[in-house]
C-alpha cells in the first residue's frame, strides 16, 4: 500500500473541542481573524449586491417602454445605470472575491492568518466609508457620467455626486492595493513545508495573479481619479481640451487599470472554478500548470489590450496591435477552458449547487468570451460600439463569469464557514431561475445590439420594445432569483444540516480541519497531501478516510464515504 | 497618536533591508524565534511590493506630463525659464539624505547606536532642506495653465509623500535616542530607510521628466 501524509499532526486534546460560539455581533466590531474579516467582505459585498441589483431592475423597469415612465427625465436614467455600475464593481464583485482570498486562502496554505492580520482588518474597514461615500453621492448631484467617468460627461456636466463617487473609487482602490499586497506576501512566505508553488491550490494561484494586477494598475486609477478629483475641486484642466487638456487621457490612463480590472473580478472566479470542478467531479484537475501559468499569462498580457475600448476614438493605426493583443488574450482564457473540460470528461460528476453553477460559468462565460473575441475586431467593434452588444458581452463575463463562480464558492464553501450545509433542493431552484433569467436577460441584448439599440439612453426604438419587454422580464426573474440565496443562507444558518469537516471529501487543506475552523484554523501543523487535486488514488481515499476519522462526518450524505480503507500499519 | 499608529501599521511596523547583505546580521537575524524570522520577512516583503505597486502611480503622473507636453506646442511654454540650480541641489540633498539613513540603519545594526543617531540626524537635516527647497518650488511654480497645473501635480504629489514619511522618519529618531531599537529589534529602522530611499527614487525619476527632458 501506498504511503500516505496524514492531513494534522498530534491532537489538540481539550483545545481542539473547545469551539468558541461567534455572536453576530463579533461581525459587526474590528477584528484581525481573516475568517471573521472574509465574512465581513461577503456580508458588506452582498448587501451592496442587493442595493445595485434593485438599481438594475429599476433600470429594466423603466426598459420596458421606449419612452420616459419610471424616471423622470434622461438624467435621473444616467444616474441609475452610473450608480448600478460603480456599486456592482466596486461593492459588491472586488470585495466579494476579497472575501473569499481572505477566508479561504490562509486556510488552504494552512496558515494561522495573513501575513498581515491587521492591514487586513484595516483594509476591509475602508470599505463600508467608501459605500455610505457612493450612496450618499446620489444625493448631492449624482453622478451620470457612467462608471467609466469619461470627461467631459464627469467634469463639466455632473453634479457634486460625482467628486464623492471618485472619492469612494480612490478609497476603494486603496483598500484593494492593500488586499492584494497582504494576499501576495502570504503566499510567498506562508506556504507550509511540502506545499512548493505547484502544490499550491489553483484558488491561490488565481488570487495570487489577481493580486500581482491590483498592485500594478490600481495605482494608475489612483492617479487618474487624482486628476479627476483636483478638475472637479482644484480649478484644474487635465482633461479640459479647450485649455490644453486632454479627455482620451482619463480614457488611456482609466481603461489602463480598468481592463485588467476585469480580470481581477473575473481570475479569482476562475480559482473558485477549479476547485469546485475538480472536487464535484472527483477528478485531478487536467492540466494543472497551464491553469496555473495561464492565470499569471492573464495578467500580463491583460496590461497590453487596454485601447480596444477605444476603437473608435485612437489613432487608426493603433488599432491593429490592439486588436492583436486582445485577441492573444483569448489564448490563456481558451486553455483554461479545455482544462476544465478535460477535468471533467470522465469524472464521477456531482450535480450539487456549486457544481451547477460551475458548469453554468462555462458555458455562459465562453459565450461572453467570444463575444469579447468579435469585439476585438476592430470594424465589428466600430460597428457594435455602445450598444447593447456590448453591454451583453461584459453582462456575460462579469454576470455568467464572476458572479457564477462566486455563487459556485458559496455552495462551495458556506460548509465549511459556517458548519452547516445549504439547502440543496433551494440551490437548485436558485441555480435553475439564475441559469434561465440570466440566459433570457442578456443574451437578447445582442440580437437589439447589433440592430443598433444604444446603450445608457431611456428611450429606444418602437421595433425594440418587445424585445426589450423580453428582457426586463427575465431580469425580474434573474432579480428575484437572488433571493432564494439569501434566504437559503439565513434559513440554513441555524437550520442546515450540520456539514462535517469535509461533506465533499476535498483534498486542499482547508478541509483538514473543523468546521468552522477555530480561531487558529489549525490546532497543529497541516500535511498538504502531496497533490491538491490527486483524486481517485488510493493515497488520496486514505487521506480522506483520515480527515473523517479525526474530525469526524457530518449529517450530508450528499457525498457518499466509499468503504475506508484498512488503517495503515506502523510500517507504512 | 491615531494618526501616528495608523502609519506606523501600514508601514507594516516599519523597516526594510531586502537587499542588505551583511553577515553578522544575518546571524544575528538567525537568533530570532522562527515566527520572529517569518514576521521580519513579511514585513521585508511587504514593502517591496508596496513599493513595486506606488512607484506605478509616480509612472501615472509621468505619463499625465508626456502626454499633455505632447499636446503644446512648446514645452515648457515659449517664454518660461525654468531654472535648474534649486531642483538640483535639493535632489543632491535628497539623494545624500538617503545614504545617511542607509548609514544610520546600518549603524544600528552594528549596534553602533551613537552612528546611528549621528547618520539619522544629518539624514533627517538633508530631508528638511529638500522639503522646504521643493516647497518653495511648488509655491513658486514656473510658467502658467497646463505647464503650471502639471508641475504642480508632480512635485506637490511627491511632496506629501516625502512629508509623511519625513515625519514618520523623525519619530523613529526620536524611538532611536530613547533606545526602542537594537541589533535585533530594527524594523522601524530598516523600513524608514527603505521608504526614504522610496522617495528619492521617485524624485530622481521627476526630476529627470521635469527639468531634464
Amino acid at each position: 500500500m501506498a504511503s500516505i501524509s496524514v492531513p494534522v499532526g498530534a491532537h489538540g486534546g481539550a483545545q481542539e473541542a473547545e469551539q468558541p460560539k461567534l455572536r453576530v455581533s463579533d461581525y459587526l466590531k474590528w477584528s484581525v481573524d481573516h475568517k471573521i474579516i472574509g465574512v465581513q467582505y461577503g456580508v458588506t459585498a452582498l448587501f451592496f449586491f442587493i442595493v445595485g441589483g434593485t438599481l438594475a431592475m429599476l433600470i429594466r423597469w423603466e426598459l420596458l417602454t421606449p419612452n420616459l415612465d419610471l424616471v423622470r427625465t434622461g438624467a435621473e436614467y444616467n444616474t441609475l445605470f452610473t450608480t448600478h455600475g460603480l456599486v456592482m464593481i466596486f461593492l459588491w464583485i472586488i470585495p466579494m472575491m476579497a472575501a473569499f482570498g481572505n477566508y479561504i486562502l490562509p486556510l488552504q496554505l494552512g496558515a494561522k492568518d495573513m501575513a498581515f492580520p491587521w492591514l487586513n482588518a484595516f483594509a476591509f474597514w475602508l470599505i463600508p466609508p467608501a459605500g455610505i461615500l457612493f450612496i450618499g453621492s446620489l444625493f448631492v448631484g449624482a453622478p451620470e457620467s457612467g462608471w467609466t467617468m469619461y470627461p467631459p460627461l464627469s467634469t463639466l456636466f455632473t453634479g457634486d455626486g460625482q467628486t464623492l463617487a471618485a472619492l469612494a473609487a480612490h478609497i476603494l482602490g486603496v483598500s484593494s492595493i492593500l488586499g492584494a499586497i497582504n494576499f501576495i506576501v502570504t503566499i510567498m512566505n506562508m506556504r507550509p513545508p511540502g506545499m512548493g508553488w505547484w502544490q499550491m491550490p489553483l484558488f491561490c494561484w488565481a488570487i495570487l495573479a489577481t493580486s500581482i494586477i491590483v498592485v500594478m494598475a490600481t495605482p494608475f486609477l489612483a492617479g487618474a481619479l487624482t486628476l479627476l478629483i483636483l478638475d472637479r475641486i482644484a480649478g484644474t484642466s487635465f482633461f479640459d481640451a479647450s485649455k490644453g487638456g486632454d479627455p482620451q487621457l482619463w480614457q488611456n490612463i482609466f481603461w489602463f487599470y480598468s481592463h485588467p480590472a476585469v480580470y481581477i473580478m473575473v481570475l479569482p472566479g476562475m480559482g473558485i472554478l477549479s476547485e469546485v470542478l475538480s472536487v464535484h467531479s472527483r477528478k485531478p484537475v487536467f492540466g494543472y500548470k497551464m491553469i496555473a501559468m495561464s492565470s499569471m499569462a492573464i495578467g500580463i498580457v491583460g496590461f497590453t489590450v487596454w485601447a480596444h475600448h477605444m476603437f473608435t476614438s485612437i489613432a487608426p493605426e493603433l488599432r491593429i496591435p490592439f486588436m492583436i493583443t486582445s485577441m492573444i488574450i483569448a489564448v490563456p482564457t481558451g486553455i483554461k477552458i479545455f482544462s476544465w473540460l478535460g477535468t471533467l470528461w470522465g469524472g464521477k460528476i456531482r450535480f450539487t449547487s456549486a457544481m451547477l453553477f460551475g458548469l453554468g460559468f462555462l458555458s455562459m462565460f465562453v459565450i461572453g468570451g467570444i463575444g469579447g473575441v468579435m469585439l476585438a475586431m476592430i470594424p465589428f467593434d466600430i460597428h457594435v460600439h455602445d450598444t447593447y452588444f456590448v453591454v451583453s458581452h461584459f453582462h456575460f463575463v462579469l454576470f455568467g463569469g464572476s458572479v457564477f463562480a462566486i455563487y459556485a464558492g458559496i455552495y462551495h464553501w458556506f460548509p465549511k464557514i459556517t458548519g452547516r450545509m445549504l439547502d440543496e433542493r433551494l440551490g437548485k431552484w436558485h441555480f435553475a431561475l439564475t441559469y434561465i433569467g440570466f440566459f433570457f436577460t442578456f443574451f437578447p441584448m445582442n440580437l437589439v445590439g447589433m440592430l443598433g439599440m444604444p446603450r445608457r439612453v431611456a428611450y429606444y426604438l418602437p421595433e425594440f420594445e418587445g424585445v426589450n419587454k423580453l428582457i426586463s422580464f427575465a431580469a425580474f426573474v434573474l432579480g428575484l432569483s437572488t433571493f432564494i440565496l439569501i434566504y437559503n443562507l439565513i434559513v440554513s444558518l441555524r437550520n442546515g444540516k450540520i456539514a462535517g469537516a469535509n461533506p465533499w471529501r476535498a483534498l486542499t487543506l482547508e478541509w483538514a480541519t473543523t468546521s468552522p475552523p477555530p480561531p487558529t484554523n489549525f490546532i497543529s501543523d497541516p500535511v498538504p497531501f502531496t497533490d491538491p487535486y490527486g483524486y481517485g488514488s488510493e493515497g488520496s481515499q486514505a487521506y480522506l478516510d483520515e480527515i473523517d476519522r479525526r474530525f469526524g462526518l457530518g449529517e450530508d450524505t450528499t457525498v457518499p464515504r466509499p468503504a475506508p480503507l484498512p488503517a495503515p500499519s506502523a510500517g507504512d | 497618536m491615531l494618526a501616528e499608529l495608523l502609519f506606523y501599521r501600514l508601514t507594516f511596523g516599519m523597516d526594510s533591508g531586502f537587499y542588505q547583505n551583511n553577515m553578522a546580521q544575518n546571524a544575528l537575524e538567525q537568533t530570532l524565534t522562527r515566527q520572529e524570522q517569518l514576521d521580519l520577512k513579511n514585513k521585508r516583503v511587504g514593502l517591496i511590493v508596496f513599493q513595486i505597486s506606488w512607484i506605478m502611480a509616480f509612472i501615472c503622473l509621468v505619463i499625465v506630463n508626456l502626454w499633455l507636453r505632447g499636446q503644446q506646442t512648446a514645452w515648457p511654454p515659449v517664454g518660461v525659464e525654468v531654472s535648474l540650480v534649486i531642483p538640483t541641489l535639493m535632489t543632491v540633498a535628497l539623494v545624500a539624505s538617503s545614504v545617511f539613513m542607509r548609514r544610520g540603519m546600518r549603524a544600528l545594526k552594528a549596534d553602533k547606536r551613537d552612528s546611528f543617531a549621528a547618520n539619522w540626524r544629518v539624514g533627517l537635516l538633508l530631508g528638511v532642506v529638500f522639503a522646504i527647497g521643493m516647497g518653495y518650488e511648488f509655491v513658486a511654480a514656473p510658467g502658467s495653465g497646463q505647464y503650471q497645473n502639471v508641475y504642480r501635480l508632480m512635485v506637490g504629489f511627491h511632496h506629501i509623500h516625502a512629508l509623511a514619511i519625513g515625519y514618520y522618519l523623525i519619530r523613529v529618531y526620536q524611538n532611536g535616542r530613547a533606545g526602542h531599537y537594537t541589533p535585533t529589534h530594527f524594523w522601524p529602522v530598516e523600513g524608514g530607510a527603505s521608504l526614504w530611499d522610496f522617495v528619492t527614487v521617485a524624485w530622481v525619476l521627476f526630476y529627470v521628466v521635469l527639468y531634464i527632458i
